[in-house]
């Protein structure tokens, strides 16, 4: 791949002064740092298939670092539905960040070429993705940016070498088009409406602005690492959100049909696959490890509806709104939940044996 | 004072006191005047392990319905919403826990109390929360193993 990176900045959805200072200090910061080619969008769930914005990324080749408001895991997803895909790169930014690079048998291409419920091509290109939430200051990002650019830039051959030896197709490319020169790259698919910055700083050009506006949407968005295709969620979801592609493959079909606010879905697939960015949980908003993660959750035993009785509820609320009838437990519930018990060992079971280990 | 019933979790035997009253959702009731002292009992503590962290979502002198989430609560093993045990008003809270939650490991049955709910709710008796316990004990650990994969 080639040594440039592209770093996306995605803009929060408010304009909340701090967060837009982050930001505009990321970009200002960035545009400094030679090998980059850095551009802010908004926000990235917000984008809509023909969004200036979308195009943009989906203009973009090489490997990717998208800035978002978002926890890294829907990030990923959410761009994985706009059509820009690549190989999950991991960063060093974030609180699991180095939990993750330890986790044991946690494989950063884990799921992505056998899982048969996804057995798209995934372009032989990295895509990092960092939760603005986790970042200190831009300071931060400079310096994990530069970490990722000498880590994922191929060696500098020289010249002489090259006659001798037999260039790889991607290094003749790249040296037959001058690509990754000091000269900043032309930019032939940018953005129809998309606008430069005034100011270019003398040390590189300036980010690349698309700023068209992007009104509020919520939909649901797969993580197809996790997702097993049980169909739990066509079958729950009344208001014909989902549909399979011609591979049989559960998808998001009219996204426009979802229901502002109502997560339900998410509650009832069995792999918790099924991410909406925007929610106030973190479990539901695509959040990593905090479902599967170290402590459990024990708010059913005093007295916490379970996730289905919720999701049945706001289910009905949306079926009401909508002129409908409730149809309570009798549609769509999943039939997965007697067999719980089949599960190999789990947390719960190392808990109740370090229970009984400990000497209290 | 009668001796307090036993329920066995593994090889932990948690107490169940005789002195009074439960809910369903793990807290003793121990009547005290016109309201009723709160807390987790040792089924509940087991499972939590050391507490840490306590919060409260209401203030005194709110009314509850059966079920309302009233609070959350961190511990070594575990997080968790809290809610109300029985329809009813919620008195007082035990402040110094909000301090130093230890007590609840500690001196679960007296010290560790949580807060003062005014209820007329029908309440469990500790026989009947004993056997409460061991009709549910199966189901339970299906359901925290269960719980691991929803949001």
């Amino acid at each position: 791949m080639s040594g440039k990176l592209n770093v996306v900045i995605a803009q929060h959805q408010g304009k909340n002064p701090g967060k837009r200072q982050l930001e505009e200090d990321i970009a200002a910061a960035l545009i400094m740092e030679p090998g980059l080619s850095v551009s802010i969008v908004p926000h990235l769930y917000d984008l809509t298939e023909t969004h200036t914005g979308t195009l943009h990324l989906r203009s973009v080749s090489g490997d990717l670092l998208v800035l978002a408001w978002l926890y890294p895991r829907a990030a990923r997803w959410t761009l994985d539905r706009l059509g820009v895909r690549g190989k999950p790169g991991r960063t060093r930014i974030g609180a699991g960040a180095a939990e993750q690079n330890d986790t044991s048998g946690d494989d950063p291409h884990r799921g992505t070429p056998e899982k048969p419920t996804d057995a798209r091509p995934v372009p032989d290109r990295f895509v990092f993705c960092v939760d603005l939430r986790d970042v200190e200051g831009a300071q931060q990002v400079v310096e994990e940016v530069r970490r990722l650019r000498d880590e994922l830039s191929t060696p500098v051959v020289p010249l002489t070498t090259w006659i001798q030896g037999s260039p790889r197709p991607d290094q003749m490319r790249r040296f037959l088009n001058g690509d990754g020169t000091a000269t900043p790259p032309a930019k032939p698919d940018a953005p129809r409406n998309g606008k430069r910055n005034g100011n270019s700083a003398p040390a590189g050009p300036a980010p690349l602005v698309i700023d068209d506006p992007t009104p509020r949407r919520w939909y649901p968005v797969i993580d197809y690492d996790r997702c097993t295709n049980c169909m739990e969620c066509i079958d729950f979801c009344l208001f014909g959100v989902y549909g399979v592609d011609d591979q049989a493959r559960i998808m998001v079909e009219q996204q426009d049909n979802c229901k502002k606010g109502c997560p339900a879905c998410s509650r009832v697939c069995p792999e918790n696959a099924i991410i909406f960015p925007g929610h106030k949980s973190p479990a539901i908003a695509g959040a990593e490890g905090e479902v599967a993660g170290l402590k459990i959750d024990l708010s059913r035993l005093f007295g916490a509806p379970s996730a289905l009785e919720i999701a049945v509820q706001e289910r009905d609320r949306e079926l009401i709104a909508d002129g409908r009838e409730a149809v309570g437990m009798t549609k769509g519930i999943p039939k997965r939940q007697a067999n719980a018990a089949a599960r190999p060992r789990d947390e719960l079971d190392d808990l109740m044996d370090g229970l009984d280990a400990l000497d209290l | 004072m009668t001796e307090a019933l036993v329920f066995s979790m593994g090889k932990y035997q948690a107490p169940i006191p005789v002195d009074r009253l439960y809910a369903p959702n793990h807290v003793w009731l121990k009547p005290d005047g016109d309201t009723y002292r709160v807390g987790f009992t040792a089924y509940s503590v087991r499972l939590l392990n050391d507490v840490y962290f306590l919060e409260w979502d209401i203030e005194p002198g709110t009314s509850v319905r059966e079920r309302q989430e009233i609070g959350q609560i961190e511990s070594s093993k575990a997080v968790a919403s809290l809610y109300a045990p029985a329809d009813g008003v919620i008195v007082e809270f035990n402040q110094s826990l909000l301090d130093d939650p230890t007590p609840i490991n500690t001196s679960g049955y007296d010290a560790g109390w949580l807060y003062r709910l005014k209820t007329e709710a029908e309440l469990l008796t500790p026989q009947q929360y004993v056997r409460m316990l061991e009709d549910r004990w199966e189901d339970t650990q299906r359901m925290l193993k269960g719980q691991i994969n929803e949001p």
